[in-house]
């Protein structure tokens, strides 16, 4: 597993939702486009050695997905749409569309979506922390 | 030779490297203890009888052509030869190889479960015949 091609990868795989601005690194301000979403794929968190001899590692990465400020009421029916397990704007679905990212992995799972608040320029975001589970 | 790490152990399947598709691996070398307590004896006594070994593997399944599941599902009811080197490389008298003939008594094709783990098989085949080599 090369983190660098599976960070690109997912962010290749997340661009496929429409109007989604997604990044591989942590940004130094928020700029959230108007009436979509702003993705950031986070570091990976390694355990090497998932299988013998140097064969496979597992990580897992989180991404957070950010829509609008706490009290847009459109930014959270946009968190709707993007944590439905199916569907165009389906985080989830987008991700494991291809759950080799283009062979840079063995497999991969969207294991689990969690409610947030991002704070960026003393403005509460709303937000999605998506961890995901890889193989490769 | 000093400690080593159990993870780098190679494994070979017939005439295929399965290696980085086994999570733990391990060769269990045992006797049959026959009793000879004597009328006379005043405590038990024992000769070592047959080798009564086994190997325990597991694998991360792979349906691919010639891969794990192939390997073992197409052996069921048949004997087939595994090896097992503790550090992958060049076998010594430090590193020797263990060759086996197995009847493979097992095989779970399938192993699915909500929780999403990725797909494994946990299986362990008796020994019908071991070599140890330090040359090959």
């Amino acid at each position: 597993m090369v983190p660098s091609t599976v960070r690109t990868n997912l962010k290749t795989a997340l661009q496929a939702i429409t109007g989604l601005r997604v990044m591989d690194y942590v940004p130094d301000s928020t700029n959230v486009p108007t009436n979509n979403a702003y993705a950031v794929v986070g570091q990976l968190s390694m355990n090497y050695d998932y299988t013998l001899n140097r064969g496979f590692d597992f990580a897992t990465c989180n991404i957070i997905v950010m829509v609008g400020r706490m009290s847009e009421k459109d930014g959270q029916a946009r968190l709707d749409g993007l944590l439905s397990s199916s569907g165009s704007t389906s985080i989830k679905r987008a991700i494991e569309a291809d759950v080799t990212l283009g062979g840079a992995l063995q497999t991969l799972r969207v294991v689990s979506a969690s409610p947030g608040t991002i704070t960026s320029a003393s403005i509460d975001y709303l937000s999605y922390q998506y961890a995901v589970e890889l193989i490769g | 030779m000093a400690i080593f790490m159990g993870n780098k152990v190679a494994v070979v399947a017939g005439t295929t490297t399965i290696t980085s598709f086994v999570s733990t691996v391990s060769l269990n070398r045992e006797v049959e203890a026959v009793t000879i307590t004597a009328m006379n004896d005043t405590i038990q006594n024992m000769i070592g009888g047959v080798e009564i070994s086994n190997v325990t593997l597991e694998l991360f399944n792979d349906f691919a052509a010639g891969s794990v599941n192939s390997i073992f599902e197409d052996a069921i009811g048949t004997k087939l030869n595994l090896k097992f080197i503790p550090v992958s490389g060049t076998v010594s008298a430090t590193n020797p190889s263990y060759t086996m003939s197995c009847l493979i008594t097992n095989w779970t094709p399938i192993n699915g479960s909500t929780g999403g783990e990725a797909a494994t098989a946990s299986v362990t085949f008796p020994v019908t015949a071991l070599t140890k080599s330090t040359s090959a």
